[in-house]
């Protein structure tokens, strides 16, 4: 299927152009995060204090990882990881069974090094033997998810009390932990999606797959590398889940999956690959955070987030492939 | 003489794998227990093929048409619910009606997402997977309703001449139907065109926009369909029917022999993947498996399968002809020298 070809302009994303434009798109998520804070504070009066905020970036920190996972796959080309649900399961359940064999630590770095074989097997299907990636990580995720609930049994999995869970579930400096990694881990391959080779490889195999082939870029290793460092994140986040509320059950990542891909697209990142930032992510994954915390404090039921979830996806990416067709067709 | 090196055989395996997992059912069935190869259970197999078989008759053409609808298990909710859940208003035959309605209605957003506003059809049935869901969760409050007329719709899975029950004539009956509209109709030929080359398509002249809306409606129409069955045999309306049911469709699918690249497929085929699939089903029930394990091999069936197509399949962007003839010439090539 030609999902990935139609960039006209393969290469780097134009970010040093200045148009129209690209300022408006530069602008509009910091101006989306004001308005729904605006809109927020006439909602509840509870809304605009320190400790709600806070409390709603800690909610989204560890599903943000996931999402800047995703930045990676799909600025490459690789559309979207749907196997994240049954990662950050494997994360949890393993990073919390295994303390008693191995201790916290270590439990909860064989948590994300499962996590990451999870990630392994997509990238070698995705990017050596080349299947569509919606395809294998869709059955990957119902192999994996099937195989956490087998090795738990439809149960919980308690966590040992320790000094590393309690650090993890607490806070440094008045913010909670979580939200320090997720945005320590954000800055960091920030740096690495836009200053380094890999970063430019990323972008090359999403913009223009066959020319970047042609100019040695290594195409199979990136897709690959892309969809290995989501399940590693996605290992991460199960892991921060399952320590911050001291329990872990294989549903625990479920529907974090659209929360990514959400994440993603609303902070202008194309599923189509090419173009995209780790910073506009992080501000996709605040709006996210934002909407959510939103809905509950209205009183709206749960599944109210799903439906504006699936919405925004389907509006952006229409807006989306109408804005290439546009630039295609000039 | 003949020399069977592994990868000949793992070319036979992959070609005839639906003959292969029924023989292997069927051998390890008759091994493991005493009264499994029996009509009765060719008849349950059958039976509960139907409502996972019209999910994955409706994925047969969208496939062909190198599409994908990943929603259909959410409209097949929708439609489960509103079968169950309007039956007091509107009487039991009315509801049924509703929830084809809704199946069809699911149809036609998709089709305008992916025909209208050009969304690939992975992302737009992808938002539309999460929005169903979402909307039955939302409309039942998480709860499932339960039919004031249980009995109506238990006929469904009646006996029917010893190996059938009305629902499995239903489903096969379908997949009849659709072969013939598939290889017997100019409509159905220029489908396989649609999904082989779609700028070829094109230029021969072909609605492809109307095709490829039409198999979304058709789609959304089975999806519907999979609910109204499964809703009325069972007399329930779960909001989360059809939830687990995408990959065993799309599996069912693959196993059959339709290609995920497009342009290949039949319906027959996809019965009998439906088949195979559900006789490997029953057969790790009657032995007691855990439902979890049926997950596990589901999914590893699917993504080796799709990796051997994929291998035996070669490179993207060149046509199934071409890659079969080559395949075709290479084999006779490699005939003639060993």
């Amino acid at each position: 299927m030609s999902l990935v070809k139609s960039d006209p302009n393969p290469g780097p994303a134009p970010a040093g152009t200045l148009t129209a434009g690209s300022v408006l798109s530069v602008l509009s998520i910091p101006l989306a995060i004001v308005a729904l804070m605006v809109l927020g504070s006439f909602v509840s009066p509870s809304f605009l204090t320190a400790r709600n905020l806070v409390n709603i970036l800690n909610a989204y920190s560890a599903v943000g990882l996931a999402a800047i996972g995703s930045t990676f796959v799909a600025v490459c080309g690789g559309l979207a990881d749907l196997s994240i649900p049954a990662n950050v399961a494997m994360g949890a359940l393993v990073a919390l069974g295994a303390q008693t064999l191995v201790g916290p630590v270590a439990a909860a770095l064989l948590g994300i090094l499962v996590a990451s074989l999870g990630g392994l097997v997509n990238g070698v299907l995705i990017g050596y033997v080349r299947i569509n990636p919606i395809i294998v990580t869709l059955g990957s995720g119902f192999l994996l998810l099937g195989l956490s609930q087998l090795l738990v049994g439809g149960g919980i999995v308690y966590s040992e009390p320790s000094a590393f869970g309690s650090f993890v579930a607490g806070n440094l400096l008045g913010v909670p932990v979580a939200v320090w990694t997720f945005f320590v881990v954000a800055l960091i391959l920030h740096i690495v999606l836009s200053r380094t080779p890999f970063g430019r490889w990323n972008f090359a195999v999403g913009g223009n797959y066959e020319a970047s082939a042609a100019s040695a870029v290594p195409v199979r290793f990136t897709r690959a590398a892309a969809f290995v460092l989501t399940g590693l994140l996605s290992g991460m986040c199960g892991v921060l889940i399952a320590l911050s509320i001291g329990q872990a059950r294989p549903i625990i990542g479920a529907g974090y999956e659209f929360v990514a891909i959400s994440a993603v697209v609303l902070g202008g990142t194309s599923l189509f690959g090419g173009r995209g930032s780790i910073l506009r992510t992080v501000g996709g994954v605040i709006i996210l955070a934002l909407i959510s915390n939103l809905i509950v404090l209205i009183g709206l039921p749960t599944p109210s987030t799903g439906l504006a979830t699936g919405t925004i996806i389907l509006l952006v990416v229409a807006v989306d492939a109408y804005l290439r067709r546009r630039t295609g067709a000039e | 003489m003949m020399r069977l090196n592994i990868g000949t055989i793992g070319n036979v395996v992959v070609r005839y794998r639906l003959l292969v997992m029924l023989a292997a059912v069927a051998v390890f069935g008759g091994w493991t227990l005493d009264d499994f190869l029996t009509l009765t259970t060719l008849q349950s197999i059958l039976d509960r093929a139907a409502v996972v078989g019209f999910l994955a008759l409706g994925l047969t053409p969208i496939l062909i048409a190198g599409q994908i609808d990943l929603s259909i298990g959410s409209i097949m909710s929708l439609a489960a619910y509103a079968t169950i859940a309007l039956q007091p208003d509107l009487g039991n035959v009315p509801a049924a009606f509703i929830g084809l309605g809704v199946g069809i209605l699911a149809g036609v957003v998709n089709a305008l997402a992916v025909v209208v506003f050009k969304v690939t059809s992975l992302v737009a049935t992808l938002a539309t997977l999460l929005i169903g869901a979402s909307l039955a969760l939302l409309i039942s409050n998480g709860q499932p309703a339960s039919s004031a007329d249980p009995l109506f719709g238990l006929f469904l899975t009646d006996n029917f001449l010893a190996i059938l029950t009305p629902r499995s004539v239903l489903f096969i009956g379908a997949a009849l139907l659709m072969f013939v509209w598939l290889k017997g109709t100019p409509s159905g030929r220029n489908l396989y065109a649609v999904g082989s080359s779609m700028p070829a398509a094109i230029s021969a002249g072909i609605n492809v926009n109307g095709y490829i809306a039409g198999v979304f409606v058709l789609s959304g129409f089975c999806a519907g369909a999979a609910g109204v069955i499964q809703a009325l045999s069972s007399a329930t309306g779960s909001p989360i029917a059809g939830s687990v049911l995408l990959i065993p469709a799309i599996t069912a699918v693959v196993i059959g022999g339709t290609r995920l690249e497009g342009g290949r497929g039949s319906s027959l085929a996809t019965l009998g993947g439906v088949v195979a699939l559900g006789a490997l089903t029953t057969l790790s029930e009657y032995n007691g498996v855990p439902s979890y394990t049926q997950a596990v091999y589901t999914g590893l069936i699917l993504i080796l399968l799709i990796t051997l197509d994929r291998i035996a399949g070669g490179d993207e962007g060149k046509t199934t002809r071409t890659l079969r003839s080559a395949a075709v010439a290479k084999q006779t090539q490699q005939g003639g020298t060993s």
